[in-house]
C-alpha cells in the first residue's frame, strides 16, 4: 500500500484492516498521534487524511491509500512553527500534551476551512477531543487567537511586561 | 521575584506541539515483547485451581509469571513509614476486587498475550462481596480483609485516626441548636490520556532500565527493589513524561510485574493497559462516608463538631491511612471550632484500591465541610457568607491538631468571592481582616484555642 505522510511517499506493508494509527506508530515510527483509547472516543490519535480529521485507531489503511496523511509532526518544526502551533505555545494550551496532536490538527482543518474566533463554533470542531488537565479554556483561547491571525510571542518577558491576550473565550 | 508577573514559556511547550516529547508509549527497543494480564473476574473470590501451563506451552510466549515468581509478593506502599503489608503483587490464593491480578504473559505482540492469558486455566469459588463502605462498616458484615474490615494499625495500635480536642460535651450542653449532616462523594476514576504503561528493559551489565509513566519515580523505584529484593543500584528508572496523572499514577501499577516478566524472558517487555483495564482495574478517588454534627448558637458561632468518617480503602490499604490522617487535619475546613471530636477509620470493601487525586483526603472534607456550612447557615436563616466569615481561621487560631495558623487566607477569599458575585455585606464582615481576633470577633469560648504564631 501506499501512502504520502507528511510529504513524503511511503510503501507500507501492514495488513489492509490495520488501523492507520499502528501503522503510523509501529510500521512508520511516527509517534505524533497517540494511543489514548483506541475506541475512538478520545480524539488523541487524530491525523490529517486529505486535509480532514480522522481518528487514526478506527480507520483501516485500505481506507487511506493514496491518500496525505499529516501528523501532527508535519504541522511545523521547532524552527518554523506553524501559527496554530505558536498559539497553543502561547496561550498555554498543552499541559501533559497527551491530547495536543489530535486538538492542533483537528484545530488545523478548522482553521483551514475558514473557521472563526466564535468559542462556541472552535468548541464545536474540538467536540470529541478529551483533554483530562481541562485545559479546554485555555485550547479553545489558543485556536480563536489563530483563526484571528494573532502575533504571538514565545520568548519570556520581564516582571510586569506581560498583559493577558483577552479573547472573549469562555470556559 | 523574577517569574512571578512575568511571562515564561513552558519547557516542554515546543516539544508538546511539534509531537516530539517521547512518552513511555513512544520509546521503540527492538525485539520488545508485550505484556498482558490474567485478571479476576470476579469482586472477590477464592483461587481454587491455576494451571499457566497451556499458556505456557504456546509459541511465542516468552515468559508466564504468578504469585510464586515474586521473591517479596505481599509489600506494602507505606512499610518505610512503619505501616505493615497487606496486598500480593500477584494473587495467592483469593482475589479481594474485580480486576486484581494473578498472572502475566509476555509474548511476541499483544494479541499473542491476550490468547495466552484465555488459556490459562483458572477456577473460582465466588465469596460475598462488600462495595459499600458503610455496609462494610457494619458489625455483622462478612470479614473480608485479614486484619478485619478497617484498618487496625494507626499509631499505638488504634484503629482509627482520632482527634480530641477542647470540652465536646460543653459544646453541645451549651448548643442552641445542633446541625446533622451525612455526605458521600463516590470514586473517581483519574481517566488520564495516557493509561498506564511502561517498558522494561534487560540490559548486559544485569541492571534493568524502566521507562515509566509515574508521578513518584524514586517512590516506584522503591517498590520495585522490595518485591524483586534488589538493591536499588540494579534499577534505572527514566521517567519525567507522564501523559496526565492526576495522583492515579502514584501507586506503582506496571513496573513490577514487567520488570518479572523482561527478567524471567530476558527480552524487553511492555506492558500497555487498554482503556477498559485503565477504567475497571487502576486505582480510584476514595468513596467517602462522613458523618458531621455540629453544635451552634442562634446567632452563628460553631461551638463542636463531631465529625465520622468512613474511607473507602478498597481492597488493600495502600495510601489510605496517609489520606486520612490528612483528611483529620482539615476535618474543621477553613473556619475554627474549639471543641473536637473526630474519627476517621480505613474501611476495606470489594472495591478497586483507592488512592490520591488531586489534593488526596482533602478534596472528601472540604466537599462535606462546605455543605454542612451552607446547611447551618440555612438551619439557622443566617447569610452562609456572614457564617463563613464569623467563623474564619484568623492568626493565632488553632486548627485541629494544634497548628497555629499564621497566615489564614478564609477572610479575604470569602469577601472576594462575595464581591465578584455582587452579595452586599455588611460594614463589619466587609471591613474584616485575618488579623488576631478581638472584640466581637473573640467570644469567651474561643479563647482557650488561641495559640501564639511567633512561637511556631
Amino acid at each position: 500500500m501506499n501512502l504520502t505522510v507528511n510529504g513524503v511517499a511511503r510503501e507500507v506493508e501492514s495488513p489492509p484492516l490495520t488501523p492507520l494509527l499502528h501503522v503510523l506508530r509501529e510500521e512508520l515510527g511516527i509517534t505524533g498521534p497517540k494511543a489514548g483509547c483506541l475506541q475512538g472516543g478520545c480524539g488523541a490519535c487524530t491525523v490529517l487524511v486529505d486535509g480532514e480529521p480522522r481518528r487514526a485507531c478506527l480507520l483501516p489503511l485500505a481506507y487511506a491509500e493514496g491518500a496525505e496523511i499529516t501528523t501532527v509532526e508535519g504541522l511545523g518544526t521547532p524552527e518554523r512553527l506553524a501559527p496554530i502551533q505558536q498559539a497553543f505555545i502561547h496561550h498555554y494550551a498543552a499541559q501533559c500534551g497527551f491530547c495536543t496532536s489530535g486538538m492542533l490538527l483537528a484545530a488545523q482543518a478548522y482553521l483551514a476551512r475558514g473557521g472563526s474566533d466564535d468559542p462556541e463554533e472552535i468548541q464545536e470542531a474540538l467536540a470529541g477531543h478529551v483533554c483530562r488537565c481541562t485545559g479546554y479554556a485555555k485550547i479553545i483561547d489558543a485556536v480563536a487567537a489563530a483563526a484571528r491571525g494573532d502575533s504571538f510571542d514565545l520568548t519570556t518577558t520581564a516582571v510586569g511586561k506581560y498583559t493577558t491576550v483577552t479573547t472573549g473565550g469562555r470556559a | 521575584m523574577k517569574v512571578v508577573g512575568a511571562r515564561i514559556p513552558r519547557y516542554d511547550g515546543v516539544a508538546h506541539v511539534t509531537g516530539r516529547t517521547t512518552y513511555v508509549d513512544d520509546v521503540r527497543v527492538p525485539g520488545t515483547l508485550w505484556a498482558k494480564a490474567l485478571r479476576s473476574p470476579h469482586h472477590h473470590a477464592g483461587i481454587v485451581r491455576l494451571d499457566t501451563r497451556p499458556a505456557e506451552e504456546m509459541k511465542g510466549v516468552h515468559a508466564v509469571i504468578t504469585h510464586k515468581d515474586v521473591p517479596l509478593n505481599v509489600y506494602g506502599h507505606l512499610e518505610a513509614l512503619g505501616i505493615p503489608a497487606d496486598e500480593p503483587l500477584l494473587a495467592e490464593d483469593d482475589v479481594r476486587y474485580k480486576g486484581q491480578p494473578i498472572a502475566l504473559v509476555a509474548a511476541e505482540d499483544e494479541e499473542l498475550a491476550a490468547e495466552a492469558v484465555e488459556r490459562i486455566e483458572i477456577e473460582f469459588e465466588e465469596r460475598p462481596a462488600l462495595l459499600d463502605v458503610r455496609k462494610a462498616f457494619d458489625p455483622d458484615a462478612p470479614r473480608i480483609h485479614q486484619w478485619g474490615n478497617w484498618y487496625p494499625h494507626f499509631e499505638g495500635g488504634m484503629d482509627r485516626r482520632q482527634i480530641r480536642k477542647g470540652d465536646i460535651d460543653w459544646a453541645f450542653a451549651h448548643a442552641d441548636v445542633i446541625v446533622q449532616g451525612v455526605y458521600r462523594p463516590a470514586a473517581v476514576e483519574h481517566c488520564p490520556l495516557e493509561t498506564q504503561v511502561c517498558q522494561v528493559v534487560p540490559e548486559p551489565n544485569g541492571r534493568l532500565t524502566i521507562y515509566s509513566c509515574t508521578q513518584a519515580l524514586y517512590f516506584s523505584m522503591g517498590v520495585v527493589a522490595a518485591h524483586l529484593q534488589v538493591p536499588l543500584n540494579r534499577l534505572k528508572f527514566v521517567g519525567g513524561t507522564t501523559g496526565g496523572g492526576f495522583g492515579g499514577k502514584v501507586d506503582t501499577a506496571t513496573e513490577t510485574m514487567t520488570a518479572l516478566l523482561a527478567l524471567k524472558s530476558g527480552r524487553p517487555v511492555k506492558w500497555r493497559w487498554t482503556r477498559e483495564e485503565e477504567f475497571l482495574c487502576s486505582s480510584t478517588r476514595a468513596p467517602w462516608h462522613m458523618e458531621i454534627a455540629d453544635a451552634v448558637t442562634k446567632d452563628g458561632w460553631i461551638l463542636g463538631r463531631k465529625m465520622l468518617t468512613l474511607h473507602d480503602a478498597g481492597a488493600y490499604a495502600r495510601f489510605s491511612p496517609y489520606g486520612v490522617t490528612k483528611h483529620s487535619f482539615h476535618h474543621t475546613g477553613a473556619y475554627t471550632i474549639p471543641n473536637l471530636h473526630f474519627d476517621g477509620y480505613v474501611v476495606f470493601t470489594n472495591r478497586v484500591p483507592t488512592t490520591a487525586m488531586r489534593g488526596y483526603g482533602v478534596t472528601s472534607v472540604s466537599f462535606a465541610v462546605e455543605t454542612h456550612m451552607s446547611r447551618v447557615a440555612a438551619v439557622l436563616g443566617i447569610d452562609p457568607f456572614e457564617l463563613r466569615l464569623k467563623n474564619a481561621n484568623r492568626i493565632g487560631d488553632t486548627s485541629p491538631n494544634g497548628v497555629v495558623y499564621t497566615d489564614p487566607s478564609t477572610v479575604p477569599t470569602i469577601q472576594a468571592i462575595a464581591e465578584a458575585i455582587g452579595h452586599e455585606l455588611p460594614a463589619a464582615y466587609r471591613t474584616m481582616t485575618n488579623e488576631p481576633r478581638s472584640g466581637e470577633w473573640l467570644p469567651e469560648h474561643l479563647v482557650a484555642q488561641l495559640g501564639t504564631p511567633e512561637e511556631h
